[in-house]
């Protein structure tokens, strides 16, 4: 063979080996996982959901925020220098009134705090080893811009929207708020947060591209991107209005009372849902982590609480139901204290109204009169409509922590016990639970578990959300024998006085005193009204209770003053004038 | 003896038989070939074309995203604006007071 014919036949060999080669490359080998190396796969975080009240405003929004991530590597400044720069903007936002309008113990806590920061960032940063550290996270756009300003190499920023709230700490219990989860996504705690955080919070998307050396995208790279899915909407039944009146009154009156705490719940009684919750005192859902984690339960859904006087109201209307009294049965016990089981009971007032109607029993908050019913209901009978009504387990109301009370088990009472408890003592119950079971009274006898979403709304659909349970536990004719037995004991009961003229108003007072090792504190109660309004075509049921007041122990006194304050200015607001009714 | 060659007078009108359909067969071969190697530099170019299309995807997303967080700090600047919270306020510094007195007619 001649060189030339050698020549030919080894490149042709080379050609054919390359090919060979390639095919392997391409087909056989595990290399393609490698070509990930100008691959980028970046998360696309889904926009969280926002909570609207029923006329659409947002409750709950989001804002651009960021992270604040550092480089240490190309960090060129002094880390200490750098940190001394960045820490004052980095601390709490309770502090970003500016030091003219804050107290002098409050100026000696943010200049610890910017120390603080300091120390913390300069740690991060003086690792070297670390490509990439995190200094901050939820850094607003102000801030930002402020922080940009500096022209500090080696600090950037990425996305991580935060939470607004338009109406500040407005409804903050019945919000909750959003804080991470351990591995640092955004989680919702307590409240609407807490219980639709699956829906809330959307599902991420990916987008994952090959990369030129300038970060450009390639478009003829194998993969697609998946759009992140936004969160969906809340509407809740919340109106903004009466939300804001029962805020503003609330926190009046609890100052005004010297209460240590108080709590308001109004419901339309047709359909459960719930117009304004509000709790005070309240924290703000934008810097939750300032408060202590006492702050954060809902105190309408999460308290339990012995009920007093407005109990009665159960009892009674078992009695009712069963044929077993009228409005105008006469109590034959209620000439003096009576002793049951080795205990004495008494009036709250020691003074006693011989052969009062059942009517009067209420109208005077009479203990004795109620040991009268339920002596005629007898144990099984009361505990079957304190089940009926709701006591004892949870409503079912949409809002993380809610507690079913403490009901004991039936094999456990006592006589003395059937007693106390038709007067509401020996049995603790949430605040929820009485609007509940009112709101029943209010209804011609049909309960309807109490909710505060309205409907889910996603890109795609509308969810009406409606309530778990609707029954009805006592007759329309009971119903109505109460509701003008509870009229007359705003007419002519110890509350008269602060109701406002030309309006029937249905209702309630409770005094109960609060147990404290193993007996009850005289001085320490639970103030409560609970009532709706107008009688004969309820718009609202409502409840105001505070735990401990200090200027009086009593309901008609503290609860009642309140209850009927809200009362007018939501009349006013309604526009139900004292003729309509 | 004079030997004729009938044979290549046969090969030739047979040549001319066959001429034809070979004729077509390498025209269509031709044809597709042209196709092929056509398709395959039209997929270059539009390849190539994507490939630096980069550029404009980068700068749409940009655009997007930017307007998406300007809507974003808009819906919340209206949604304080329009709060209950700063109009109540608004309305106490202009020296608007509760009624004190409701009158239903």
């Amino acid at each position: 063979m001649d060189r030339l014919r050698i020549f030919q036949f080894l490149i042709y060999g080379a050609i054919v080996l390359i090919a060979i080669r390639l095919f392997y490359w391409q087909f056989i080998s595990d290399v393609s996982s490698h070509s990930d190396a100008y691959a980028n796969e970046v998360t696309i975080p889904a926009t969280r959901g926002e909570i609207l009240t029923s006329d659409g405003f947002p409750l709950v929004a989001n804002q651009q925020a960021f992270i604040l991530y550092g480089k240490p590597n190309e960090i060129t400044q002094n880390q200490n220098d750098l940190a001394k720069k960045l820490a004052p903007f980095l601390i709490s936002e309770k502090y970003a009134t500016g030091s003219a309008q804050l107290s002098e113990e409050e100026i000696k806590q943010k200049d610890k705090e910017i120390e603080e920061e300091q120390n913390q960032i300069a740690e991060k940063i003086t690792n070297k080893k670390q490509f990439w550290v995190q200094l901050a996270r939820k850094v607003t756009l102000p801030l930002k811009t402020k922080i940009e300003a500096l022209n500090i190499k080696g600090i950037g920023f990425e996305d991580d929207a935060k939470r607004y709230y338009p109406e500040a700490s407005l409804s903050a219990h019945l919000l909750g708020f959003v804080g991470s989860d351990n591995l640092g996504d955004d989680t919702g705690y307590f409240g609407l947060e807490g219980y639709y955080n699956n829906i809330l919070k959307g599902k991420n998307g990916r987008i994952g591209q090959l990369q030129d050396p300038f970060g450009l995208p390639i478009l003829v790279g194998k993969y697609r991107p998946i759009d992140p899915k936004k969160g969906s909407d809340l509407q809740l039944s919340i109106d903004r209005t009466a939300q804001f009146i029962v805020e503003q009154q609330l926190r009046l009156d609890v100052e005004k009372y010297g209460a240590k705490q108080g709590t308001v719940i109004v419901a339309d009684p047709t359909s459960g849902n719930i117009i304004a919750m509000a709790s005070y005192p309240t924290y703000s859902p934008s810097i939750f982590g300032e408060y202590s984690d006492d702050f954060y339960r809902n105190p309408a859904v999460a308290d339990t609480y012995e009920p007093g006087s407005t109990f009665k109201l159960i009892t009674m209307a078992a009695a009712l139901d069963l044929s077993l009294i009228t409005p105008n049965t006469r109590c034959d016990v209620c000439s003096g204290p009576r002793e049951i089981g080795g205990y004495k009971i008494s009036t709250w007032n020691n003074k006693y109204n011989p052969n009062a109607t059942m009517t009067e029993v209420i109208q005077h908050s009479d203990n004795i009169g109620m040991t009268f019913v339920s002596d005629k209901l007898g144990l099984d009978k009361f505990y079957d409509y304190i089940n009926k009504f709701g006591f004892g387990k949870k409503t079912g109301i949409d809002l993380q922590e809610e507690s079913p009370g403490v009901i004991r088990d039936k094999n456990d009472w006592k006589t003395i016990d059937l007693a106390t408890a038709s007067f509401g003592q020996g049995l603790a119950v949430t605040p929820i639970q009485m609007v509940q079971a009112v709101q029943a009274i209010a209804n011609n006898g049909k309960l309807i578990s109490p909710k505060v979403v309205k409907k889910v709304v996603s890109q795609a659909s509308e969810e009406l959300i409606k309530p778990q349970k609707v029954e009805q536990v006592i007759s329309a004719k009971t119903a109505a024998q109460l509701t003008e037995m509870m009229v007359n004991a705003v007419e002519q009961g110890e509350a008269k006085a602060f109701a406002p003229k030309g309006y029937r108003i249905a209702g309630k007072t409770g005094t109960a005193q609060i147990p404290v090792a193993g007996h009850y504190d005289p001085n320490k109660t639970v103030a409560s009204f609970i009532g709706f309004a107008p009688a004969d075509k309820p718009k609202f049921v409502m409840l105001v209770r505070f735990t401990e007041p200090t200027a009086s122990i009593f309901g008609s006194e503290t609860a009642a003053p309140t209850f009927f304050s809200i009362a007018k200015r939501l009349f006013d607001y309604w526009q139900i004038s004292p003729n309509s009714n | 003896m004079k030997y004729t060659f009938t044979y290549h007078d046969y090969k030739e009108s047979d040549k001319a038989r066959f001429h034809t359909p070979g004729t077509i067969k390498i025209k269509l071969l031709f044809l597709i070939g042209v196709l092929i190697i056509g398709l395959f530099f039209t997929q270059l170019v539009f390849a190539n074309n994507l490939a630096t299309d980069g550029q404009k995807l980068s700068d749409v997303q940009q655009e997007i995203k930017r307007l998406e967080s300007e809507n974003m700090t808009l819906k919340a600047d209206i949604a304080t604006e329009s709060s209950l919270n700063t109009l109540s306020k608004k309305a106490e510094v202009l020296g608007f007071k509760k009624p004190t007195k409701v009158i239903d007619l």
